[in-house]
C-alpha cells in the first residue's frame, strides 16, 4: 500500500492545479482530499480484497517452483510424477477460488463505494439553495453523479487489488531471483527502474493531453444537449446541418486529442515490451555463462525465464494503475467540492401558521453586478389581492423568487407577519406560499405525483385544487385518470393545461399566500374567469400576489404596482393609477379595445 | 411511429455477436487498406515475439547444455536483433491500430449525432434527455473504450494466441494437442457465457439510463423542488434509482469478471499437461529437456494472450451491449421522408397558401387530437386559432410546419403535397415561432441568426442595418449588450418575455411566407406586444401569418378567425362569434 499512495501524490497534485485553473478554487493552505480516504469507511472489505489479491498472486508464484524442480528431478533421475500432479492440481484450484472470490469482493466493494458516493452527492445537493445548483451548473452535476464516479469507482475495482498484488508478485519474483541466482537477478531487476522512467516520462507528456480531452467532452455533451433540448427549433428552422456541423468540429477535436494520445501510447508499450526481451537476452547471456560455468543449474535457468514472465506484467499494471489513480483521484476531487458545499442553513425557528400579511422594505436585488431591483417597498395586507404588472424584465419574476424564499435580497428586509422571511422555518414557509411558475415544469411521473408534490397533501386538498384548476374535467377524459404518466416535454398536455396543473400543484398544498407568474398567459380568458372565481369561492382567505399582463382582470384587486426596470413606478387600485400613472393608462389603452369582449364574458 | 427507445418492441431485438461485429464493422470500410497493412505489422510482430523461445530453446539445447558460450553469445546477439526488429513492428502496429481506434470512434459518433439530426421532433417527445444523454455519452463511450484502448491488444493477443497455437501443434502434434485442450473447453464455455454477460450488461446502462435522466430532471427542474419543499422527494427518487443501479452493477459485474479466474485455471491446467505429459515423452525418447523448457513457454505464450483476451472480451461485451443500445438509435427511420417523383420546382401562384384536406392526427398510443379537419388559408391574410386549451391549436401549427405528418388526409403547402418539398425549401417557407422558446448558448447573435444562412457571414454592423431595416432595432434595444449579450441554455438570465422577442427577431428576418405565432408574445407586455403587430403588419404583403393566441388584443386584427375545439376547426364569421364560441361551446379539452 506504501507503494500506491506513493504513486498516486504526484497525479493528485497536478490535477489540483487544474481545478484552480477552472476557477474553483480550494480555500488556501487547505489540502485537496487523497482519495485514500474514500476507501476509509470499507476498511474491511478493502482488506479482505487486498488479502484474496495477496493469496491468488502468491499462489501463482508456486508454479514455477513445482515446474523447475520436475524438470530437475527428471534430470537426476528420481522423478515421482504423482506429488507433483497433486500439489500442482491443489495449487490450481485455490488460485480459481481466491481470484473469483477476490474478484467477488471487488465489484461488491467498488459499486458499494460508488452507491454510497452517490446518496451523500444526492444528499448533499438536496440541501443546496437554488441559486448555488445554478452556480454548480446542472449538467456539471450531472457529470458528477455519472462520469466522475464511474471513474472513481475504478480505483477499487481496478487499482487497490492490481497495485496490492503486483507489488507483492514484484517483491516476491525478485526475492525468488535474488535466491536463485543474485548476480543475474540484479541484471533482470534493472528493468524496474527502467520501465518505470519510461512509465513517468510518457504520462509526463500526456497529463495535459487528458485535461484537454476532458473538456472537449464537456464541449461535445454540451452540443448534444442542446440539440435534444432545442430539438423542434432546430427541425422548424431546418438547422440540423448546422448542428452537425458544431459537433463535427467538436468531434474532430475530439479526435485529433484522442490521436495525440494514441502516439504516445504507441511509444510506451513496445518500449517496455524491448526492455522486457532485453532481459530476456541478459538471461540467455548471462544464465548461460552461469550454467556453462556450473553456477546454475539447467532448472534454474527455465525458472529464470518462468519467473521473468511473471515480473513483467505487475510492472507494467502498475504504470497503467498510477495513470488510473491519476483520474480517479481527479474525478474524486470533483465529487468532493459538491460534497464540500456548506448547506444552506435554515436558520429560521418560526413555524407559526401565517396569517399573510406581507411587506417589502427597500428591497434592492443584483444579478451579476446588474441591478435587476431598486429599492423596492410595498406592503399587501392578508387576505388581499394585489397584481404586479409590467414590460418584460422588469423583475417581476425575480421579485416572486424572493417572496418564496428561492434567492435572497443584496440588502433591505422582506417580512411575513412582522418577521424576516429569513426567521421562518423553510419548511414552514414553503408549505405556506404557494408558486405558480411562468415556465411549465412537469415531472416524468404520474399527474397525481406532479399535483401532490408534497407529501401532506391531503386527498380533500388535493380534490379542491383540481376542481379549482378547472382540470376535473380534463382527468375525467384520461383512461387511467390522475394515474397517467405525463412526461417532460409531453406532447399529450396543452401549453394551458400544463399550467394548470402548475397551479393545482400550489393549491395542493393548501398555502395562505399564493404568487401567481404570469398565470393566465396560456389559458383562454373564460378559463382563466372560471378558475378567479373558483379562487375565491374554494380559498377565500388566500392572500393573492399576481404577476399578469392583462389589467382586465385585475382592475377591481385590492392594490395593483406597476414595476419598471427594477422599480416601481406607481402602486394603487386601478382607479387611483388611471388617475396619477400615465404609464399605467398608456398600457391600459393598449388593452382597452379588447375589454368590450373581456367585459362580455365575466 | 414508436420512438420509446424503452419499449419493449426495441428492447426485445436480440443480436448475436457476430451481427453486432458485423454491423460496428461497416464503420470500417474507408480504412480497408491500412487495415491490411496493420494485419501485415501484427502478423510480423508476432511472429517475431514467437521467435524469440524458439531461439531461446535452441540455443539452450544446442550450445548451453554444450558448454559452448561462442554460438551462445553468438545467438543473444541474433535475439537481440529479432527483439530490435519486432520493437520496430509492435510500434508501428500500434500506431496504425490505435489510428483506425480513433477514426472509428470519431466516425461512429458522427454517425450517432447525424442519426439524431434526422430524427423527427417525435423521437424526443417519446425519450427522456436524461437517458439520450447517456446513450450518447456513456454508451459511445464504452464503445470508445473498447476501440481506443483494447481493440488493438485484443487483435494483436489473437494474433499471438492463434501463431503460438499453430507453432506448438506442428512441433509436436500429440503435445501441442493436449496442451489446447483446456483451450478448446474456454471456447465452449465463452461461446455459453457471452450472452448472459451481455445481457447482464445491458440492464445496467438501461439503468444508468434511468439514473441519468432522474438526475437531469430533477437538477434542471430544481426550483419546483425546493419551492415545494421536495427535497426529501427528491433524495427518495434518487435513492431508489440508485438502488436499481447498484443491484444491476453488481450483477453485471459478477457476470464479467467470471472469465479472467476460469481463464486463468485453463491456462494452468494446460502447464501441467505439457508438463506431465512432456516429462513421459522425454522418458520415451521423443523429446528433449531443452525442447521441453522452451515448449513450456509456449504455453505460456499461448495462454498469456488467452488470459489478457479474457479480460478484453469482458470489456468487448460490454462495449458491444453499448453498442446495441446505439445502434437502437441507428436503426431507427424518419417517418417524415420528403416524397419522391414529384417536384416542388414550378412555383405555382394559387392564392391559397396552405390547405387541410380531411387531416386526421393522434399521437401515439394517445386518442386523436384533429379530426377531419379542412381548411384553406390564403396568401397575405392573417389568421387566428382561437379556442380552449388543449383543443388542438399548436397540433394543428405542428402539422402546418411538418413537425408531423397527417394518419389521414393531407396537408398541401402552395398547391402541393408538402410532402414532396426538401426540408430546407420548406422551412424557408414557413416559419414556426414555437411556444416554448429555446436558447443555445452563445450570443443574441448565435441565436437570432441560428439557422440564417442569409446572414451568417454579415458583420454586426450589417446586420445592425438589417435588423434596422426590418424595423427590430427597438427589440434588440432591450439587451443591454446588443447583439453580443451572452445567453445561456439554463437558468435565469434571459426572461421568458426575452425568449420571445428573441424568437420573434430570428423568425422575422427569415422572411418566411407563412408565419406562425403558437403563443409567441405570451409573456411579453402588452405595450411591446403592440409594437411587434406593428412589425407584423409590415411584412411583406404576400405574407401570410397564423396567430394562436388567447389575448384577444392580438387577434382582432386577423382577417378570419378559427374555432379549434375538441379536435376540430370552425370557422368563425367574426371576432364576437368566435368569443361566444369560447364562452359557450362544451369544452372536450
Amino acid at each position: 500500500m506504501t507503494a500506491c499512495s506513493s504513486c498516486s501524490s504526484k497525479p493528485t497534485l497536478h490535477f489540483s492545479t487544474m481545478q484552480t485553473a477552472n476557477g474553483k478554487k480550494h480555500a488556501s493552505g487547505k489540502k485537496p482530499p487523497k482519495i485514500s480516504a474514500l476507501i476509509q469507511p470499507y476498511r474491511g472489505l478493502v482488506m479482505l480484497l487486498i488479502l484474496l489479491a495477496l493469496f491468488a498472486n502468491g499462489l501463482t508464484l508456486v508454479l514455477p517452483r513445482l515446474i523447475a524442480y520436475g524438470i530437475d528431478a527428471y534430470g537426476s533421475g528420481h522423478l515421482e510424477i504423482k506429488p507433483i500432479l497433486i500439489w500442482f492440481s491443489l495449487t490450481t484450484v485455490f488460485i480459481f477460488i481466491f481470484t473469483y472470490l477476490q474478484n467477488i469482493v471487488q465489484t461488491y466493494a467498488s459499486e458499494r463505494v460508488a452507491r454510497d458516493l452517490r446518496t451523500r452527492l444526492a444528499d448533499k445537493v438536496s440541501r443546496q439553495s437554488y441559486a448555488r445548483v445554478q452556480e454548480a451548473n446542472p449538467a456539471r452535476l450531472l457529470t458528477n453523479f455519472t462520469g466522475d464516479i464511474d471513474t472513481v469507482k475504478l480505483f477499487v475495482s481496478q487499482a487497490v487489488a492490481s497495485i496490492a498484488s503486483s507489488v507483492f508478485t514484484i517483491i516476491g519474483a525478485a526475492i525468488l531471483l535474488i535466491h536463485t541466482k543474485w548476480q543475474l537477478a540484479l541484471a533482470v531487476l534493472l528493468i524496474i527502474p527502467l520501465i518505470t522512467m519510461t512509465f513517468m516520462m510518457v504520462f509526463g507528456r500526456m497529463k495535459a493531453l487528458f485535461l484537454k480531452a476532458r473538456e472537449v467532452l464537456d464541449w461535445l455533451n454540451k452540443v448534444i444537449t442542446e440539440s435534444i433540448l432545442g430539438a423542434a427549433l432546430i427541425r422548424v428552422l431546418n438547422a440540423q446541418q448546422l448542428e452537425y456541423h458544431k459537433f463535427l468540429t467538436a468531434n474532430t477535436n475530439a479526435r485529433d486529442i484522442g490521436l495525440s494520445i494514441m502516439r504516445l501510447y504507441a511509444t510506451l508499450i513496445p518500449v517496455i515490451t524491448f526492455i522486457a526481451n532485453m532481459a530476456m537476452v541478459t538471461i540467455l547471456a548471462l544464465g548461460g555463462h552461469f550454467v556453462i560455468s556450473g553456477g546454475m543449474s539447467l532448472g534454474d535457468l527455465a525458472a529464470f525465464n518462468s519467473y521473468l514472465s511473471i515480473l513483467i506484467f505487475p510492472i507494467i499494471l502498475i504504470g497503467i494503475m498510477s495513470n488510473v489513480i491519476a483520474q480517479s483521484s481527479a474525478a474524486y476531487q470533483r465529487v468532493q467540492q459538491v460534497l464540500d458545499m456548506p448547506d444552506a442553513v435554515d436558520a429560521g425557528t418560526i413555524q407559526a401558521r401565517l396569517r399573510g400579511d406581507i411587506s417589502l422594505q427597500h428591497v434592492q436585488l443584483q444579478y451579476e453586478g446588474k441591478p435587476v431591483l431598486k429599492d423596492i417597498s410595498f406592503s399587501v395586507k392578508a387576505g388581499s389581492r394585489t397584481a404586479i404588472i409590467g414590460p418584460t424584465a422588469a423583475g417581476k419574476t425575480q421579485l416572486l423568487h424572493l417572496l418564496s424564499n428561492l434567492s435572497q435580497p443584496n440588502s433591505g428586509s422582506i417580512q411575513y407577519d412582522d418577521h424576516e422571511i429569513t426567521a421562518y422555518n423553510r419548511d414552514t414557509l414553503h408549505t405556506q406560499v404557494g408558486l405558480v411558475f411562468q415556465d411549465s415544469i412537469l415531472f416524468n411521473m404520474s399527474l397525481q405525483e406532479n399535483i401532490a408534490f408534497n407529501d401532506t397533501v391531503t386527498p380533500e386538498a388535493m380534490e379542491r385544487a383540481i376542481t379549482t384548476a378547472a382540470l376535473k374535467d380534463f382527468v375525467d377524459t384520461l383512461p387511467q385518470g390522475l394515474d397517467t404518466v405525463v412526461s417532460e416535454r409531453g406532447t399529450s398536455l396543452s401549453g394551458g393545461q400544463k399550467q394548470r396543473i402548475m397551479l393545482a400543484r400550489a393549491l395542493a398544498i393548501e398555502p395562505k399566500v399564493l404568487l401567481l407568474d404570469d398565470f393566465t398567459a396560456r389559458v383562454d380568458n373564460h378559463t382563466e374567469q372560471q378558475i378567479l372565481q373558483n379562487l375565491a369561492q374554494y380559498y377565500p382567505d388566500l392572500t393573492l400576489l399576481s404577476v399578469t399582463q392583462k389589467i382586465a382582470s385585475i382592475e377591481h384587486y385590492d392594490q395593483i404596482i406597476l414595476l419598471m426596470e427594477g422599480e416601481i413606478l406607481a402602486a394603487g387600485t386601478h382607479q387611483e393609477l388611471m388617475q396619477s400613472s400615465p404609464e399605467y393608462v398608456q398600457i391600459y389603452q393598449s388593452q382597452r379595445s379588447t375589454n368590450h369582449y373581456e367585459l362580455q364574458s365575466k | 411511429m414508436n420512438y420509446n427507445l424503452n419499449s419493449p418492441a426495441h428492447t426485445a431485438q436480440k443480436t448475436s455477436t457476430l451481427a453486432a461485429l458485423k454491423k460496428l464493422f461497416r464503420f470500417l470500410e474507408a480504412e480497408q487498406r491500412t487495415l491490411i497493412l496493420a494485419f501485415l505489422t501484427i502478423m510480423v510482430s508476432s511472429g517475431l515475439n514467437l521467435t524469440g523461445p524458439v531461439i531461446i530453446g535452441y540455443t539452450i539445447d544446442h550450445f548451453i547444455q554444450h558448454h559452448d558460450y561462442q554460438h551462445t553469445l553468438l545467438f543473444c546477439g541474433l535475439l537481440l536483433l529479432v527483439y530490435m526488429t519486432a520493437f520496430g513492428a509492435n510500434y508501428l502496429q500500434a500506431r496504425i491500430m490505435g489510428g483506425i481506434g480513433q477514426r472509428m470512434l470519431f466516425t461512429l459518433r458522427n454517425a450517432v449525432f447525424g442519426k439524431l439530426q434526422e430524427l423527427p421532433v417525435a423521437f424526443f417527445n417519446q425519450n427522456k434527455t436524461g437517458d439520450l444523454i447517456s446513450r450518447i455519452n456513456n454508451d459511445t463511450d464504452k464503445v470508445n473504450q473498447f476501440f481506443s484502448q483494447y481493440l488493438l491488444q485484443f487483435v494483436s493477443n489473437i494474433f499471438l494466441m492463434v501463431g503460438a497455437g499453430i507453432f506448438l501443434v506442428s512441433i509436436h502434434p500429440s503435445l501441442g494437442g493436449a496442451a489446447l485442450v483446456p483451450a478448446a473447453f474456454l471456447l465452449i464455455f465463452t461461446r455459453l457465457i457471452s450472452p448472459w454477460v451481455r445481457r447482464k450488461n445491458a440492464a445496467n446502462m438501461k439503468s444508468t439510463g434511468s439514473m441519468s435522466a432522474e438526475v437531469q430532471e430533477s437538477l434542471n427542474n430544481f426550483k419546483v423542488i425546493i419551492a415545494f419543499n421536495r427535497r426529501d422527494y427528491f433524495r427518495k427518487r434518487f435513492d431508489q434509482v440508485n438502488k436499481e443501479n447498484y443491484a444491476t452493477a453488481v450483477g453485471a459485474g459478477m457476470a464479467t469478471n467470471l472469465f479472467m479466474p476460469v481463464f486463468g485455471v485453463c491456462a494452468q491446467l494446460a502447464q501441467l499437461i505439457v508438463l506431465t505429459y512432456g516429462i513421459y515423452q522425454v522418458a520415451n525418447g521423443n523429446f528433449t529437456v531443452g525442447l521441453l523448457i522452451s515448449y513450456l513457454a509456449y504455453v505460456n505464450s499461448f495462454y498469456t494472450p488467452i488470459r489478457q483476451i479474457s479480460i478484453l472480451w469482458a470489456n468487448f461485451q460490454v462495449a458491444l451491449a453499448g453498442w446495441d443500445r446505439i445502434s437502437q438509435i441507428l436503426t431507427l427511420q424518419s417517418d417524415l421522408p420528403v416524397l419522391a417523383g414529384a417536384s416542388a420546382n414550378g412555383h405555382s401562384h394559387t392564392d391559397t397558401v396552405m390547405e387541410f384536406k380531411d387531416v386526421h392526427f393522434s399521437y401515439p398510443d394517445s386518442k386523436p387530437v384533429l379530426h377531419n379537419v379542412s381548411f384553406q388559408l390564403q396568401r397575405g391574410k392573417t389568421y387566428a386559432l382561437v379556442g380552449p386549451t388543449g383543443g388542438g391549436k399548436t397540433t394543428t401549427a405542428s402539422l402546418i410546419a411538418r413537425l408531423y405528418d397527417p394518419t389521414e388526409g393531407e396537408v398541401m403547402l402552395n398547391g402541393k403535397d408538402i410532402r414532396i418539398y426538401e426540408p430546407a425549401e420548406r422551412s424557408g417557407r414557413i416559419g414556426f415561432i414555437l411556444q416554448e422558446p429555446f436558447l443555445f448558448t452563445g450570443t443574441i447573435r448565435d441565436n437570432i441568426l441560428f439557422g440564417n444562412e442569409q446572414y451568417a457571414a454579415y458583420s454586426n454592423e450589417q446586420l445592425a442595418a438589417v435588423i434596422q431595416e426590418a424595423q427590430l432595432e427597438s427589440l434588440l434595444a432591450r439587451f443591454e449588450g446588443g447583439l453580443d449579450t451572452k445567453v445561456l441554455t439554463t437558468g435565469d438570465s434571459v426572461s421568458l418575455g426575452q425568449k420571445q422577442l428573441i424568437a420573434f427577431i430570428r423568425a422575422v428576418l427569415r422572411r418566411p411566407d407563412l408565419l406562425i405565432l403558437d403563443e409567441a408574445t405570451a409573456n411579453i407586455d402588452t405595450i411591446t406586444e403592440q409594437l411587434l403587430e406593428k412589425i407584423l403588419q409590415q411584412l411583406p404583403d404576400t405574407t401570410t401569418r397564423v396567430i394562436i393566441a388567447h389575448r384577444l388584443n392580438t387577434i382582432e386584427n386577423a382577417d378570419e378567425i378559427f374555432f379549434v375545439n375538441g379536435g376540430e376547426v370552425t370557422r368563425a364569421g367574426s371576432l364576437d362569434h368566435a368569443v361566444n364560441m369560447l364562452l359557450h361551446e362544451k369544452r372536450e379539452s
